[in-house]
């Protein structure tokens, strides 16, 4: 069963690899996946290490429902020290590895070292090898994963590569499954390249047992109707996550031309419907798809239907690219959007860091503190579709001057730049925003500004604050599984109880995370889908182990506490402007400019944000300068980190 | 403690919390659900007067697809314009 599952430790440098067994009482401590990670990047990790050096050490995850007859447990988890932050590294994605990876015999991987030469590991039915991969070094995702299946003769493997923007060391590189699973933020395919990894292959068969398997499968029926019956996901399986920007868009929280905007206009040729148009045309009506074991199918399947890659097949893309390659750049066209999404999934690198830099260095370009001679002359201008597309395309391939510098990432390249470069860098923890504009929305700005890794909108987002719940309804949802009666307010352009609510989805989001489960099946998008008390359940019945709610959400606060600790040991201080819990001073001085009636005007009000970050601390159980009270971590058993129990 | 099978979670029980066939309207502090007519491609909030383009997921499953950019953006301008006179007139 899951508790099978091993932990492996495979050392690039020398080649040695170890085995072992997963305690019970590391299981009950973090569950495993993300929470698991951060306890192994504390414990394998010392302070001040580099980044892209060989003492770096990189966590590959399934969660501790991986595989199992719970739902959609198909996330695969990577952390290490992120080289764009010099904070938590942490990357999150769909698709089919990490189930191939438990069937294969791990729910865990630490990497450390780095090879001589190109290599892959390949892990099959408990056994692991490094094998030569200099052969597949400069090959894009799909042509790496392909070559790899090829050279094993087996069709079924799944595989976890690096593209060539990993191998550049481009600081935001992706590690990627399947064409389009990405995962992205902080930089976790630079440390790849830098440990000369150019992929983890994995095929298994070895079966997991399920504790009690009748009501397993009985209860992911309730589980799975709970899922599909919600409007948001109905929406999802039939739109995927565009849907979501295309309502962002509509009411005025997507940030358009860098930050100067809210809202990118007239952008019907980019709207859902019209990508589902797209779709449908070039891959007929039943072009959505799914990661293993979803019922919700967000994915759509899509040719580019005209330019110079015309017919070249792809998925998604997601809301992110929307935001990043079209809103950000103000360049709302399908074919630009479609193109770019191929080209990042190709190339393995953020799509949201590289468009938000993209779109900086636009307003850098407009504003003269980048000239011509700084971009080899492209015209940096927004609203330049080639330019996004040839930007691209540099910067992975570290291109001149420009793409050089930002393909190491906005503060590195701020420091280069110069002049006043760095405050129209719209980023958290040298980590670039997200695509949406949170001047509206205090709840979400407050998740943007505290989250672990960087500005970040699936580590504790309240999103279901933009749906007006009634006050009862919330406080149903935010009084489980700890009891709360303070203030909740139904109006998110208010700053009351928000603090509350980014504590409570954090949680929830870590415990998800732990468990290996997509956040669209939790309490992320839709109020009325499963979290802690669904969860108690869907562990006991695929596992066997008795938990509470209230013990899993004491998990998810102790591996909270751990990212906390490491970003601290890193440097982390509340106010500093590149690694500290603030936002850009544009959220507090550019009023909103466009949008719906009552988003105009609207900046984040600094007062009110810094008290309501400092509630936040007190929920966490943290002191004024954000730090874990030793009371706090004694609570959460992590008082004597690093305890080396793994 | 073994949890109970048949238990209804916080989650489940708001289910009947669900509403079909109506939208909100996207202006935060208006919020005023609309209920379109079947096959309706626009629709007005007689609140706040923002007016928005529809699609339809399904029968009986609208959904805002965006603004009447026109009729929103000349909204958006005249209070922006109010906004920053009142600022100024501080």
């Amino acid at each position: 069963m899951s508790l099978d599952r091993k932990i492996a430790y495979i050392d690039l440098s020398t080649g040695d690899i170890q085995t072992k067994a997963i305690p019970l009482e590391v299981r009950r401590k973090f569950l495993g996946g993300r929470g698991l990670d951060a306890y192994l990047l504390y414990n394998h990790t010392t302070q001040g290490c580099d980044p892209i050096g060989p003492d770096n050490a990189l966590m590959v995850s399934g969660g501790f429902l991986c595989a199992t007859c719970a739902s959609a447990t198909s996330r695969t988890h990577v952390m290490a020290k992120s080289p764009l932050t010099g904070l938590l590294g942490s990357a999150n994605m769909g698709g089919f590895f990490s189930p191939e990876m438990a069937w294969a015999g791990f729910h865990h991987l630490v990497i450390k070292g780095k090879a001589e030469h190109p290599v892959y590991i390949y892990i099959h039915n408990g056994e692991i090898e490094i094998r030569d991969a200099r052969d597949l070094w400069g090959l894009s995702v799909t042509e790496a994963q392909w070559a790899i299946r090829d050279k094993l003769g087996d069709q079924e493997v799944k595989s976890m590569v690096c593209g060539p923007a990993g191998e550049n060391l481009v600081r935001y590189a992706n590690v990627m499954t399947g064409i389009k699973n990405a995962g992205g933020r902080t930089g976790m395919g630079c440390v790849m390249g830098s440990k000369n990894l150019k992929a983890v292959a994995v095929r298994g068969t070895m079966d997991i047992p399920i504790a009690h398997p009748k009501e397993a499968l009985e209860f992911n029926k309730r589980f799975i109707d709970q899922i599909v019956s919600a409007k948001v996901n109905q929406t999802q399986g039939t739109l995927g996550t565009p849907f979501i920007w295309g309502a962002t868009n509509s009411w005025g929280g997507i940030r358009t031309r860098n930050f100067q905007y809210n809202q990118c206009e007239y952008a019907d040729d980019i709207e859902p419907e019209r990508l589902d148009e797209i779709a449908t045309e070039t891959m007929g009506p039943y072009h959505m798809t799914g990661c293993f074991g979803c019922q919700v199918h967000c994915r759509a399947q899509y040719k580019i239907p005209d330019g110079p890659y015309a017919g070249r097949y792809d998925e998604g893309p997601e809301y992110t690219s929307q935001g990043a390659f079209c809103g950000e750049t103000d360049t709302p066209r399908a074919t630009t959007l479609l193109t770019a999404n191929h080209l990042v999934d190709q190339y393995g690198v953020d799509n949201l860091e590289i468009g938000s830099l993209i779109s900086w260095a636009m307003e850098l370009y407009e504003l003269g503190i980048i000239t011509s001679k700084d971009t080899d002359g492209v015209d940096l201008r927004f609203g330049n579709d080639e330019a996004v597309i040839e930007m691209i395309d540099r910067i992975c391939q570290r291109k001149g001057w420009l793409a050089d510098a930002l393909a190491d990432g906005g503060v590195a390249a701020s420091k280069k730049i110069g002049k006043d470069s760095f405050s129209y860098l719209i980023q958290v923890k040298g980590m670039s925003n997200l695509h949406s504009d949170e001047r509206a929305t205090p709840a979400l700005a407050l998740n943007i500004a505290t989250s672990s890794r960087g500005s970040d909108h699936l580590r504790s987002r309240p999103a279901i604050d933009l749906y007006h719940l009634p006050e009862p309804v919330m406080r149903r949802i935010y009084s489980s599984p700890v009891p709360y009666d303070g203030p909740l307010s139904s109006e998110h352009t208010e700053y009351i109880g928000k603090a509350w609510q980014v504590f409570w989805h954090e949680n929830c989001y870590m415990a998800v995370d732990c468990l290996g489960i997509c956040k669209y099946h939790t309490t992320f998008l839709g109020a009325t889908l499963p979290n802690f008390e669904d969860w108690a359940k869907v562990i006991y019945y695929n596992t066997g182990l008795e938990f509470t709610p209230q013990e899993i959400w004491g998990v998810a606060e102790r591996c909270n506490n751990l990212e906390r600790l490491f970003n601290l040991r890193e440097g982390l201080t509340k106010d500093d402007p590149e690694k500290g819990d603030v936002l850009n001073h544009r959220y507090h001085d550019e009023p909103a400019r466009r949008g719906a009636l009552d988003v105009i005007g609207r900046v984040i009000e600094k007062d009110k944000f810094i008290k309501m970050r400092s509630e936040l601390y007190e929920h966490k159980g943290w002191n004024e300068d954000g730090l874990p009270t030793p009371e706090t971590l004694k609570r959460l058993g992590i008082d004597a980190e690093p305890s080396h129990l793994v | 403690m073994t949890p109970e099978k048949d238990g209804i979670s916080t989650a489940e029980s708001l289910r009947s919390t669900r509403t079909y066939g109506k939208i909100r309207c996207h202006n935060p502090t208006c919020m005023e659900r609309l209920e379109p007519k079947k096959g309706d491609k626009t629709i007005k909030c007689p609140t706040c007067g923002m007016e928005f383009r529809l699609a339809w997921v399904k029968d009986g499953f609208p959904r805002i697809r965006g603004p009447v950019w026109e009729t929103n953006r000349k909204i958006a301008e005249e209070e922006l314009s109010r906004k920053l006179k009142q600022k100024e007139g501080k």
